[in-house]
């Protein structure tokens, strides 16, 4: 049987990733707010419907890719949302990040309408996206995921269960802290290099195949070394990110020392009005801590 | 022509600063959500009323010293409220920590009824509201300053800092510096005593010098003591320093000592001790540099 699978939320991520279902065969019902996301799903065959409600109405399985928490809040538990529309026995599956704490009282509130959750955010980009090739972390019960997982499949390479509803957003939190507290390092290392009077060209080079390589190296540090700061990932959706992973050690009493840190590079960051510039813009603020260059 | 008073809010703090507004002769109206708080108050020659409506009725200067900025809309705005009583032209004076931003909004929302806002956050002890010794830091119009100036004065040293709002955002600077201090010295102290060094002593040497401070005077006693009976909560240390840095946040500006003594304030309150001053502080640190016992090792 082929799933009747909805659609919302076309921006950067969810565009790509509803193409990709609909390459991999299924029917899709799709919302978006702005028509011209709306149009290219059309074009490759998808229904385009008037809210998140109607998406929900005829779908076995509801997709939302929205920035937010207000905005998965508004979609999914919202006038018009998904929980009005849904059928019991569906699923909705949310793939945005946003806070796990947000995201169990979600799955909560669509239990008691006999709807299942999964939180399922993505790492790996607007390529990852477009190529299919996203690392997918997904919370929820194990027979859910299973029945979502060929979708899943569609759209990412790495797709792990990793527990119960929350564990997701967790896993999605792990991924940023390790992410922009190696950007950081990155951003150190060739300042550092930078004022030492090497090429950061060379320096980034000579790091490829050692035990400090890896894919932030790769692609944010080709972009630091190039002073290419066109996104990529905008720097203010990576603040938002970050700022769920600190609240949720505030909550639970621990402290993220090196998270904390690069948190205030951001603000400095966005202070300098980089928000809308990929974050490899975070060496800029390295940059200006250091002695002005003679 | 006597000023008369409204004090709402009668805690830790609120209590000793509505007495030494007594005993400075202005005739006191008080109101506490629990009854009993306003006791001592009422033995004192205070009127004990049951709203904060009521206290503001018959004011020209209202103060509250409730917990935080909710509190303190509430007991302002709320059904049987300051503004439900209170009379055009009274001084709202709030000495509750907030941020700077919504004790603008609230002197905006005030002022369109006539009634001036003073926001006037605190820094000391509890020995300190007693001893009428606190440090003040006032924001607010020079001329609403002038007139509660001395009521203030009767708390403790004043500073009108600037327009609505500078008390608040002079009271999160104070919390910046008090804070690293407090990291420093719990630092320093636990340095010492890993290189077999006696911290008493240190502290006793450092009290002498450059970097002899309140905190390393007060706080260091405490952690030196092991004596971490509240005091200033770390929980509530770890509420205010979250307002300074979300402020910090909206402005797009760094703090990132701030950043990293609060990680620490959460780690402490992690335990069971969000409850102990925060000069625990230094528990931390200790984990943090905690070795294996001998006969541990393998």
């Amino acid at each position: 049987m082929t799933a009747n699978v909805g659609f919302i939320g076309l921006g950067v991520m969810g565009r790509p990733m509803a193409l990709n279902l609909i390459k991999g065969g299924y029917r899709l019902r799709t919302y978006g707010r702005r028509k011209e996301t709306v149009d290219p799903l059309v074009a490759a065959g998808a229904a385009a419907c008037g809210s998140p409600e109607e998406v929900a109405r005829e779908s076995d399985i509801v997709f939302t890719m929205v920035t937010t928490t207000q905005d998965v809040l508004e979609v999914v538990l919202g006038e018009r949302g998904v929980l009005a529309g849904a059928r019991p026995g569906s699923v909705a599956v949310d793939m945005g990040t946003i806070s796990p704490a947000a995201t169990r009282q979600i799955a909560a509130r669509l239990a008691a309408a006999g709807v299942d959750a999964l939180d399922a955010p993505v790492s790996g980009g607007g390529t990852g996206a477009k190529n299919g090739t996203l690392s997918i972390m997904v919370g929820g019960k194990p027979e859910v995921f299973d029945r979502v997982k060929p979708l899943f499949s569609c759209m990412g390479t790495n797709i792990v269960h990793v527990g119960p509803s929350g564990a997701g957003q967790v896993a999605k939190a792990c991924n940023q802290i390790v992410m922009l507290t190696t950007l950081l390092g990155l951003a150190e290392a060739f300042t550092f290099a930078h004022r030492t009077g090497l090429d950061p060209e060379r320096v980034y080079a000579s790091l490829a195949g050692g035990a400090a390589d890896c894919r932030i190296r790769e692609v944010l540090g080709k972009r630091m070394v190039e002073r290419n700061y066109a996104p990529g990932i905008e720097a203010r959706l990576h603040y938002k990110d970050i700022q769920i992973a600190l609240t949720e050690a505030h909550t639970l009493g621990m402290a993220l020392p090196g998270t904390a840190l690069v948190t205030q590079m951001f603000n400095a960051l966005i202070g300098r009005g980089g928000g809308n510039q990929d974050s490899s813009q975070l060496w800029e603020v390295i940059d200006a801590i250091a002695a002005p260059r003679s | 022509m006597s000023v008369t008073v409204g004090f709402i809010g009668l805690g830790i703090m609120g209590a000793p600063m509505a007495l030494n507004l007594l005993r400075g002769g202005y005739p006191l109206w008080v109101h506490d959500r629990r009854a009993e708080a306003a006791a001592p108050l009422a033995a004192a020659g205070a009127r004990v009323c049951s709203s904060a409506e009521e206290a503001a009725r018959p004011a020209d200067v209202v103060f509250l010293m409730v917990a935080d900025t909710a509190e303190v809309e509430e007991a302002v705005l709320g059904p049987a409220g300051v503004v439900a009583g209170a009379k055009p032209g009274t001084a709202v004076v709030v000495t509750t920590t907030t941020s700077p931003e919504a004790s603008r909004r609230l002197a905006d929302t005030l002022a369109s009824r006539g009634v001036e806002l003073l926001d006037a956050p605190v820094s000391g002890s509890e020995a300190d509201a007693a001893a009428g010794s606190l440090t003040v830091m006032a924001g607010g119009r020079p001329e609403g300053f002038a007139r509660v100036k001395p009521l203030l004065e009767r708390l403790g040293s004043v500073v009108h800092v600037g327009p609505a709002g500078s008390g608040q955002l002079a009271k999160g600077c104070n919390q910046i510096v008090a804070t690293l201090a407090l990291e420093g010295v719990a630092e320093a102290f636990a340095f010492a005593r890993q290189n077999g060094v006696d911290p008493v002593k240190v502290r006793e040497a450092l009290l002498g010098g450059f970097a002899a401070s309140a905190v390393l005077a007060a706080q260091g006693e405490r952690m030196l003591a092991e004596d971490f009976r509240p005091g200033f909560k770390a929980r509530l240390h770890g509420e205010e320093l979250g307002l300074v840095l979300e402020t910090a946040r909206r402005a797009g500006f760094a703090l990132p000592g701030s950043a990293l003594a609060a990680q620490h304030i959460n780690a402490l309150a992690g335990g069971a001790g969000g409850e102990l001053d925060s000069s625990a502080l230094i528990r931390v640190i200790e984990r943090m540099n905690s070795r294996a016992k001998k006969g541990e090792e393998q």
